[in-house]
């Protein structure tokens, strides 16, 4: 065989390669989206749970986003869901432990009134809803705001149990991956989280 | 992945989670759409590093050239002097193995006797009439 022989077969096995490759990247991306599609109004609905504000629950989703997809989209699918939830979780830790520091400067700030919940009001929040109240509608608002208060008062990890096996519906060794702890702290944060809820809401939530 | 929950407070805990769910508004669901895409695309820019390959194409095809510029050079009159001159040294070489009448030098004689017989064999393989 020629060199120039040589030539022409390595630029046609390079010429149907790029193609493969670059589908093979179109394929992970379209499971990607459809991933992050499937889990990000789950994923932002705990983390206003466990913050409140809507956009900080945003932000830390969208930031969790970002981070999955720049350093584990090459994972196999399969581990998506906790590293997603591992990486929101870091993020809702980190927002909470800004909060504090904040709370604290602020504290000493001569003239701050401290805010206890450190949140600026958003203006949309006291508008009225245009949707027509059906009673059982709110009642059923008025029961997750109790829940979503009585999970806010529960220590972190029990509530990270809590939501990720009953909200998310992720099973034991998933959790314990999401949470990065063994199965048996899952199965005890659970149990307690549950416990410490019950005791909270009662029987006629 | 989805246990069966018998609990009735962890399904009616569970139900009003999906309920809040479905009925988020939609500036929030619009900024999720949004995030999305972000890090989609986010995703699309960051190749990984098997795609990253086609970035090296520019430089692959400055070393193709060059390296068909070489061939094309050995092929030339110039470069087929230089060969013809590496050819004469090897013939040399086993002009050299066959003279000799070191220990090796018998070993070599057997391969090239070897060789013979195949070539032999290869030639009658070939034309069948003329063997015969």
């Amino acid at each position: 065989m020629t060199p120039v022989d040589t030539l022409n077969t390595a630029w046609m096995v390079w010429d149907s390669l790029a193609p493969a490759v670059k589908g093979a990247v179109l394929q992970y991306t379209k499971e990607l989206e459809k991933f992050l599609a499937e889990i990000e109004r789950r994923a932002f609905r705990m983390a206003q749970v466990a913050l409140r504000d809507p956009d900080d629950a945003l932000d830390v989703v969208q930031d969790a986003m970002l981070k999955l997809t720049r350093n584990y989209a090459s994972k196999p699918s399969t581990e998506w869901r906790p590293l997603f939830y591992r990486i929101l979780e870091n993020g809702i830790r980190d927002l909470q432990r800004r909060r504090t520091v904040r709370k604290r400067v602020m504290t000493w700030l001569p003239g701050a009134k401290e805010d206890p919940d450190n949140e600026a009001q958003d203006p949309l929040d006291n508008v009225a809803d245009a949707a027509p109240a059906i009673p059982e509608m709110l009642m059923q608002a008025q029961a997750m705001q109790q829940l979503e208060d009585s999970l806010r008062a529960l220590p972190a990890r029990q509530r990270e149990a809590f939501m990720l096996r009953n909200f998310e519906g992720m099973d034991v060794a998933e959790t314990a991956n999401a949470m990065a702890c063994s199965e048996g702290s899952v199965k005890t944060h659970y149990s307690r989280a549950v416990h410490a809820l019950r005791e909270k809401l009662g029987e006629v939530w | 992945m989805n246990e069966l929950r018998r609990d009735p407070f962890e399904e009616r805990s569970r139900a009003l989670f999906q309920d809040s769910v479905e009925n988020l508004d939609m500036r929030i669901r619009s900024r999720l759409t949004q995030a999305r895409s972000a890090a989609i695309a986010a995703a699309a820019g960051r190749r990984p590093w098997f795609l990253s390959l086609t970035t090296w194409a520019p430089a692959a095809g400055v070393t193709a050239a060059a390296v068909l510029g070489v061939a094309l050079w050995l092929g030339s009159p110039l470069g087929h002097q230089t060969a013809t001159l590496a050819v004469a040294q090897t013939n040399l070489e086993d002009l050299d193995l066959v003279a000799s009448s070191d220990e090796g030098a018998g070993d070599a004689m057997e391969m090239m006797q070897d060789d013979l017989d195949f070539y032999e064999f290869a030639a009658s393989a070939a034309n069948p009439d003329s063997a015969a």
